[in-house]
């Protein structure tokens, strides 16, 4: 066996265990099944390491079912494993493997008749997310895609005694197939133009045809469904309704890769297929993207600051986090890339582990109200422990993972835009602020339980409690995962060796050359100079910044109104007539209408094609 | 939003598109045109691997592991639904009473359901040589079951459905998929490699592992889809709803 079978492995493997599942999963005590989806999993994560060691010195190519490229053309599928690919496909992996081990003890029973339906969910949704992340077509790109959204509905849903979960799937459901409609549209134009499916094939053929509006169209369907799995302005309504009401486990994985997958996405298509000479242009990618990224980011940062439902929170905090990864790897630079890259790996520990403990809170108390929950897990004091810590990291303090992508991504912002840096403080501030302020209100009970925030709003009351037995202790693997996640946030940032890694990874993905050349059958490229990914002064004040003007909002928040002095009251007075202007009007266009957002998607779709076409 | 806002909004999108849409259409090549890229090289991959039927070649050969994923989505999507659809702890079950049906209808029934399977499995067991395949083959024989549904009633149809067999059908035939790529590996050629003899052209055993493949994908979508019917059917005929909860409001 070569290094090269390893990639359809990480496919073959989650699905043969899902399979095993599924047959059997009826017949087997608890023990047994929470064995072959551990055992899966780790499986899958083995195999994924030994790729990322085998893809060292270049790019693992394997032509499935043997149909290598005759005279530069192939009829087959190819699957490449680059270092970013693999990374993501690890990520992946890891975040499968953490929340598996964290379902062990997290659903009471259960139901009958289904007993192995949901860990066998869980490893399709791994197989779609590796396959997404190692495939070298844009057809089978497709595919994987669709299959990890089919898995994703699915398990949003899962508590069906509730009808807030169903709707959340149905939205989700809906949106999403929507927007893979329209990809699969683009994908028939280019197949029309071209008569190629691969990335490389596609991006080498588009090279002997101008930009013109075909070129645009396609470019701009084939990325609508990329945009809303990533929940990029107007495209990100469905995600907050759907990660508020699914299941915990399947909360951190939807947040903390699913959605990064489709930046992941973005960034490939265009940098293989599209970037080319006589595609589209690097300056209308670069302006067009860093702007839809900076408005989602601040979109997202004050819908976070907003809520009281906490998987709420963290929802619009994922929006507000994509909204900089999309910005960083719309730069187009190495260092772009490999700032986002780490700013991935450390939002997913951090954001993970905080929808790790909100389940805890969830199991104990039946609900997730910032404000219900007032003061009440004052007897956690582990769990709130580790949501601070998860907040600090989610507003950039160093050393966290989450601190040292950005410090890198601002750094390569600043030379692109001066004022960029600004709005990656401004929202690691309003996101990491909002759940500080949860984790004063909610675990030391600081400030007062009743907030008179205006407007319509969801209550995280009368939630479905996921286990039905309040009184027990807390299941250990429900705090050790999140504990866990947060130290693997940290090495992120600690450990020299991972930034060095992912910056190389970077320098690759940027080689679109290197890729075309890798994905024929030909010689390996040359490679680009690896980015600088380390900590600066620079970076570490910037994140200390940003930790400080959250850890401002959260006691401003909590203990403002009691503030002596007139000048305090005053701000907070002008900060609420302020909300009531602006932040009442962008709250009611989240207003869990199904037309409404399809609506959205039609006019996002509108404005992408104008926007572009003006610039080609 | 207004109605009115909403439904603005989503014409002046669809009025953009339209016309940017129309505008590329015009860059597509011409009907009728000579050039076909890929078609030209998946024929002749096809004869190659002696596949008669050069669709099912690109399904379950050329672009098997594509195959591989969207069986994976109908697998998923079965086992998806049918947790979805599972009783609700406030839901009862109850048992639908026997119909009388006339003798004709029972007869066309009677005799259309066998011929109806025979069809399904002539239809899967041909995809390497004529139009049809696992896929095609697949919905013939789950809907021709339900014939007994139609042409009787719901109690007979639970009779020639043995749903728990079924279920495991479903799982193992999807596996068998992912494990006959693996016979490539072992065989120590490459996942998804043709690892069976090519046979006569134009034969029922021609084209290597795709009639294996294809029977497999046949029983995977037959049994599958029985099952899928099955949870919205039971949905419908055995379980009494109780008033629909109240909404929540969110924003």
């Amino acid at each position: 066996m070569t290094t090269a079978d390893l990639l359809p492995l990480a496919v073959a493997v989650p699905l043969l265990g899902a399979v095993l599942l599924a047959a059997a999963g009826n017949r087997l005590p608890r023990l047994a099944r929470d064995v072959i989806v551990t055992v899966a999993a780790a499986a899958v994560l083995a195999d994924l390491v030994a790729l990322w060691h085998g893809s060292a010195h270049g790019r693992v190519v394997n032509w499935l079912g043997g149909y290598r490229p005759r005279h530069g053309v192939s009829v087959g599928i190819v699957l490449v494993g680059d270092r970013t690919g693999v990374a993501v496909a690890l990520l992946a992996a890891l975040l499968v493997l953490a929340v598996v081990c964290y379902s062990w003890r997290y659903f009471a029973e259960p139901p009958a008749r289904h007993a192995g339906t949901f860990p066998a969910l869980i490893l399709l949704f791994e197989a779609g997310m590796c396959g997404f992340a190692l495939t070298g077509d844009l057809f089978d790109a497709f595919v994987f895609f669709e299959l990890m959204g089919t898995v994703a509905y699915a398990l949003t849903g899962y508590h069906i005694e509730d009808p807030r979960p169903l709707q959340g799937a149905l939205t989700f459901g809906v949106v999403n197939s929507l927007a893979a409609y329209a990809t699969l549209l683009g994908i028939g134009l280019l197949y029309a133009r071209t008569g190629e499916l691969g990335f490389a094939s596609i991006g080498a053929a588009l090279e002997g045809h101008r930009a013109d509006a075909l070129l645009v169209t396609a470019f701009v369907l084939v990325l609508t469904g990329l945009l809303v799995k990533a929940a990029v302005v107007p495209f990100h309504f469905w995600l907050p309704d759907a990660h508020s009401v699914a299941p915990t486990p399947v909360c951190m994985l939807l947040s903390g890769v699913m959605v990064e997958l489709g930046v992941y996405g973005v960034a490939r298509v265009y940098t293989v297929v599209f970037a080319g000479p006589h595609g589209i242009p690097h300056g209308a990618f670069r302006d067009t993207f860093v702007g839809f990224g900076v408005l989602t980011a601040l979109t997202g940062a004050v819908m976070c600051w907003q809520q009281r439902h906490l998987k709420r929170m963290l929802a619009f905090s994922t929006i507000a986090h994509v909204g900089l990864f999309l910005t960083g790897v719309a730069l187009l630079t190495p260092q772009g890339l490999a700032g986002t890259a780490l700013y991935v790996a450390g939002h997913a520990g951090a954001k993970a582990a905080l929808f790790g403990v909100t389940g805890v809170l969830l199991d104990r108390y039946g609900s997730v109200d910032e404000d219900t929950l007032h003061g009440r897990a004052r007897e956690l004091p582990l769990a709130g422990v580790l949501f601070t810590l998860g907040g600090l990291a989610l507003a950039g303090l160093p050393p966290f993972g989450l601190g040292l992508g950005k410090a890198v991504a601002e750094h390569a912002a600043a030379a692109d835009l001066r004022w960029l840096p600004a709005v990656f403080v401004a929202v690691s501030a309003a996101t990491g602020g909002a759940v500080l302020r949860a984790a004063l209100h909610v675990f030391a009970g600081a400030g007062t339980a009743d907030h008179h925030r205006p407007g319509p709003q969801a209550t995280g009351d009368a939630e479905e409690p996921e286990i039905r037995e309040a009184s027990r202790r807390v299941p250990a693997p429900m705090l050790v995962v999140p504990a866990v996640l947060l130290a693997g946030s940290l090495a992120v940032g600690v450990l020299p060796a991972v930034a060095h890694a992912l910056a190389g990874a970077a320098a690759s993905f940027t080689d679109r050359a290197g890729y075309l050349s890798a994905a024929a059958d030909g010689p390996a490229g040359r490679t680009n100079p690896v980015p600088q990914a380390g900590w600066t002064t620079e970076g570490v004040l910037l994140g200390c910044l940003s930790a400080l003007l959250a850890v401002a909002c959260a006691a401003g928040s909590v203990w403002g109104a009691k503030v002596p002095w007139p000048a305090g009251r005053r701000a907070a007075l002008t900060v609420r007539t302020a909300s009531r202007r602006v932040i009442l009007p962008l709250r009611r266009l989240h207003s869990g209408h199904l037309g409404d957002y399809v609506s959205w998607l039609a006019g996002g779709i509108a404005v992408l094609l104008l926007v572009l076409l003006a610039q080609v | 939003m207004s109605r009115t806002a909403r439904v603005g909004l989503f014409l002046a999108a669809a009025a953009v598109f339209a016309v940017v849409f129309t505008l590329a259409c015009t860059g597509l090549p011409h009907f009728g045109a000579a050039s076909h890229p890929y078609g030209t090289r998946a024929v002749a991959a096809a004869l190659r691997h002696r596949t008669a039927n050069v669709i099912s070649s690109v399904n379950f050969d050329q672009r098997a592991f594509d195959t591989l994923g969207e069986e994976s989505i109908l697998f998923a999507s079965v086992l998806g639904a049918v947790a979805l659809l599972r009783p609700a702890r406030d839901e009862r079950e109850s048992s639908p009473l026997p119909l009388r049906v006339p003798p004709s209808t029972r007869l066309i029934g009677a005799i259309l359901l066998p011929l109806t399977l025979l069809t399904g499995v002539y239809i899967v067991a041909h995809g390497q040589l004529s139009p049809g395949g696992g896929f095609q083959g697949g919905v013939v024989l789950a809907t021709g079951l339900h014939l007994a549904y139609v042409a009787a009633d719901y109690r007979a149809l639970r009779r020639v459905r043995p749903l728990v067999v079924l279920e495991v059908a479903d799982a193992v035939a999807a596996g068998a998929f992912a494990l006959l790529g693996l016979a490539g590996l072992i065989a120590g050629s490459g996942y998804l490699r043709n690892v069976l003899p090519l046979g006569t052209f134009n034969q029922l055993s021609s084209g290597g592992l795709v009639p294996v493949i294809n029977a497999a994908v046949g029983l995977e979508v037959g049994s599958g889809l029985v099952v899928l019917l099955a949870g919205f059917l039971d949905q419908a005929v055995e379980i009494d709803t109780p008033p629909a909860a109240q909404d929540g409001d969110r924003a």
